[in-house]
């Protein structure tokens, strides 16, 4: 028996029979090896059969020796399907283009709102998210996660404090929070300035008040420098917010300790990527094949779902970033190691002053090299601002 | 009178040897299944052919069959399988059968 299946790969069209003899025809048909079924007898002078489209081929050779006409029918099987298909390929191609543009349509961005901030600040933003490759219109796979987004937002913008980045379908939404700058400072109650550690004054600059001290005086801390009550000897004192800035020097005393050698972790600039879509749970690479070729390397995963309108697919797309790090040892010779030691104290004692103290003379009083460490002791000799408000009281009228 | 004989021995040694008929004496072998379908084995061609009637050749003599309907399923050069509705099978001899 004949394996329908097979027909219908091969393909078989329906021929049908007109004459005289249509049974004599069939015979020679079937002793030449061609296959023939389902042949059914319409009326005295014709027939219809089926036959394969390979044998049909030859047909038209045995027909012409016999009496009888043939045409053909209907076509079935899979030679035709594919030839229709082709055909109507243009469907198929359409229904294909419109998942994929709805697919990339839904993957791009296609808004930005930024809300709580000030034009001049938005404009800000808007600047900076451009450096960064956010604008309408872009790829989200190519962006950056919220979190960092949100980390860069911060950090180079001064005049934010906090942005809250959230990505809803195609629209990032920016919520800010903008720093309060700081207000005027009000008109001060009467008060004195005192000193607020020990020091010896080299400058004096009075805007109100009356200096008690002089330059190169010696203060303790809390002494009074400059008076808040003015007025003639004789008459009546009068109270007033005394205010100046006296620069005295002040000493500090510092201890530093720095290793001569200290091992480091550094990227090195080489890296790698790996390209690969996660569907549901396994993971196909796409692209990036090649094993990761560094003996220590830092591995950062960026994971964007694929959106279909507002859905998001169980695929999404998995870019990985492979860092090679180095070990670097940092050697410090002796006198190396006392300058940089140096550097760390001075920037460690500007950071506990003030933004307008300046260092005048650094002086190590003591310097040692043990296990590996050098050790400072340094004077620091600091020019600062050492006044300080202290209101007056009503008492200290009185006593006046 | 040799093929005769020739008959003669091979009806013997079907019989003596247990061997099925059709096979050395080249008789059609027809298997039917109900009234709806039949299968012929060991034809000789198709004689005629309408929706009510089949007429087959046959080495000795030929079969008509009859019925409605009647459609040819698959035929080869030495197997016909029918399909409709089968009233009669019916051998004609060659005395009978003039063709």
């Amino acid at each position: 028996m004949k394996n329908q299946w097979l027909e219908f790969f091969y393909g078989s069209v329906t021929v049908r029979v007109e004459g005289k003899g249509i049974e004599r025809f069939l015979n020679v048909l079937i002793r030449n090896g061609l296959h023939v079924w389902n042949v059914k007898r319409h009326g005295s002078g014709t027939a219809t059969f089926t036959m394969r489209l390979q044998d049909a081929l030859q047909i038209r050779r045995y027909a012409r020796h016999s009496d009888c006409s043939i045409g053909f029918l209907r076509r079935n099987g899979a030679p035709f399907l594919v030839k229709r298909i082709f055909k109507n390929s243009g469907f198929f191609l359409g229904a294909v283009a419109f998942f994929l543009i709805i697919i990339i349509l839904s993957n791009s961005i296609w808004g930005i709102e930024i809300k709580g901030a000030k034009p001049a600040t938005e404009y800000k933003i808007r600047k900076e998210l451009d450096q960064m490759g956010i604008k309408v219109g872009k790829f989200q796979f190519s962006i950056d996660s919220v979190e960092s987004i949100q980390r860069k937002l911060t950090n180079n913008i001064g005049a934010i404090t906090w942005v809250g980045v959230e990505l809803k379908g195609t629209t990032y939404h920016f919520q800010v929070v903008e720093k309060k700058q700081p207000k005027d400072p009000k008109v001060l109650a009467p008060q004195n300035l005192i000193a607020k550690k020990k020091a010896i004054i080299v400058k004096r600059f009075v805007e109100r008040g009356k200096p008690v001290v002089d330059i190169n005086d010696h203060v303790e801390a809390g002494q009074l420098l400059v008076s808040g009550l003015i007025g003639k000897e004789d008459g009546p004192m009068q109270a007033v917010a005394a205010k100046g800035e006296i620069l005295g020097e002040t000493w500090y005393k510092s201890y530093v300790e720095l290793p001569l050698q200290t091992r480091f972790k550094v990227y090195n600039g080489k890296e790698q990527q790996k390209h690969s879509l996660l569907i549901g749970k396994f993971e196909v690479p796409i692209w990036g094949f090649q094993k990761v070729k560094f003996k220590e390397y830092e591995t950062e995963k960026n994971e964007h779902a694929i959106h279909f309108f507002k859905w998001s697919l169980p695929i999404s797309y998995v870019n990985r970033t492979f860092r090679e790090k180095e070990d670097i040892i940092r050697t410090y010779s002796n006198e190396e190691g006392i300058k940089v030691a140096m550097e760390i104290a001075k920037k460690d004692i500007k950071k506990r002053l003030d933004e307008d103290a300046t260092i005048k003379d650094a002086k190590i009083l003591h310097e040692a090299f043990q296990n590996g460490k050098v050790t400072l002791s340094i004077h620091f000799q600091i020019y600062e601002n050492i006044a300080k408000g202290q209101p007056i009281t009503q008492g200290d009228l009185m006593n006046d | 009178m040799a093929k005769k004989w020739g008959q003669r021995i091979r009806n013997w040694m079907a019989d003596k040897m247990d061997l099925p008929q059709d096979v050395m004496m080249d008789l059609p072998r027809i298997t039917m299944i109900g009234q709806i379908h039949v299968y012929i084995e060991n034809h000789r061609g198709l004689l005629g052919f309408t929706d009510s009637e089949v007429r087959l050749l046959l080495k000795q003599g030929q079969l008509l069959i009859k019925g409605k309907a009647l459609v040819i399923r698959t035929i080869l050069p030495e197997e016909i399988l029918l399909e409709g509705k089968i009233d009669q099978v019916i051998y004609l001899n060659e005395i009978g059968g003039q063709k």
